[in-house]
């Protein structure tokens, strides 16, 4: 059986390698493969807009016609979800869904032994979460003042029901950082699982004799799942956005 | 030049008659190939990807919605038991009580995230419409 050797294990391609190690303060601080994914996604998105914009022409060419549709796209989701007095903030949102968008797909071109996606690791999306709810916090604090934790008591309900309803207020305030990073993190997780497992169907049959005749199935399964998961990319660095926003719709408005 | 007269405007620039019913005809023929054009493909290229953002937003919110209310559950039952077995040592009453709230606090979530499929996001008042909840109960 070459299912075995760990190579071909399914979570193999989650491995964070060092390629420079390095100790601060008495951290490990490595350069790995995550931090070279970041930094090529960095590299790619500056890259790409200067590039593209680079012109500045009225009528558009094809590179510029494409940074301004992003730039589009992402400033009416802001309108939308904030209102105008949101556009401040898009900046951060631009960039988280660029940035997420970008290395979602990044993840998506097969490098045997090289490609790694970023947002499989939990520890990148709770710290995007964080930052995202950290300004929430800051900024609604920073404009309204204690009267922001006003968000956890909703008004008209006779005090006896806060009792309850406070504490499911802040459990569900405490809930979205967690359930924006788990979704992210968990969606990138389970579709490059799946995708691995299916590519190794495809080996396992051809290895397996007569079996062998059953192995367009796994690979055509492989190619959907593919398509699926370029999907699943895009889409959920949007519902982070868009989660994003809404977050930050209560930062700006303040309690109802 | 002959000079025109002036309520005909047919004297200006240095096109012959015959030359600017051509180019008349050719503007003409342009427009309608434009309209056909638009009427086939322009407006069916315009309701599909209408249809394809309307088919994304619906699937966004359908992904959302399903850690919507394990988050809650998640969040709820962590904080009990943190509660029970760090502090109190009362396991698994503050488990059980802040499950419960947990649940809610899910199910709150995913009513929101429903509510702002009904309203639209950018209704501020759709999120947090608890008074309504509260009521019912």
């Amino acid at each position: 059986m070459a299912a075995g050797n760990g190579g071909h294990s399914p979570i193999h391609q989650f491995e964070i390698k060092k390629l420079l190690p390095l100790e601060l303060f008495g951290l490990d601080a490595s350069f790995t493969n995550s931090s070279l994914y970041m930094i090529i996604a960095l590299a790619l998105i500056t890259g790409f807009l200067i590039y593209a914009m680079g012109a500045k022409s009225l009528v558009p060419t094809r590179l510029q016609s494409v940074a301004e549709l992003i730039y589009e796209f992402v400033a009416n989701t802001v309108r939308e979800s904030v209102g105008e007095h949101g556009m401040k903030f898009f900046p951060l949102v631009f960039s988280l869904f660029v940035f997420v968008l970008v290395v979602n797909v990044l993840g998506m071109i097969p490098i045997p032994g090289v490609t790694f996606t970023v947002t499989s690791h939990i520890i990148v999306t709770a710290a995007l979460a964080v930052l995202v709810i950290g300004v929430v916090i800051l900024y609604g604090i920073y404009k309204h003042g204690l009267h922001f934790f006003s968000l956890f008591v909703p008004k008209g309900v006779p005090a006896p029901m806060l009792l309850i309803l406070v504490p499911i207020e802040i459990i569900s305030f405490i809930s979205r950082p967690i359930s924006l990073s788990v979704r992210l993190f968990a969606n990138m997780l389970a579709g490059h699982i799946a995708l691995k497992i299916f590519a190794g169907f495809v080996g396992l049959l051809l290895a397996g004799g007569v079996w062998g005749l059953l192995s367009p199935l796994p690979l055509a399964l492989t190619v959907a799942l593919t398509a699926l998961e370029m999907l699943v990319a895009v889409l959920q660095a949007y519902v982070f956005a868009v989660l994003t926003c809404i977050y930050l719709s209560d930062a700006v408005h303040g309690g109802h | 030049m002959s000079p025109a007269p002036p309520d005909q405007d047919d004297g200006h620039g240095e096109l012959s008659s015959q030359d600017r019913e051509a180019f008349r005809k050719r503007a003409e023929d342009l427009g309608r190939r434009l309209e056909s054009a638009k009427g086939h493909g322009g407006a069916d290229a315009g309701r599909r990807s209408a249809d394809a953002e309307a088919n994304g937003a619906a699937m966004g919110r359908a992904l959302r919605t399903s850690t919507e209310l394990i988050g809650g559950i998640v969040v709820g039952s962590v904080i009990g038991w943190v509660i029970d077995t760090k502090w109190l040592n009362t396991w698994p009453l503050f488990f059980i009580l802040f499950f419960l709230l947990g649940s809610a606090a899910g199910i709150l979530n995913v009513y929101r995230s429903a509510m702002q499929v009904k309203t639209g996001p950018n209704n501020p008042k759709a999120g947090p419409s608890v008074p309504d909840d509260a009521d019912d109960a």
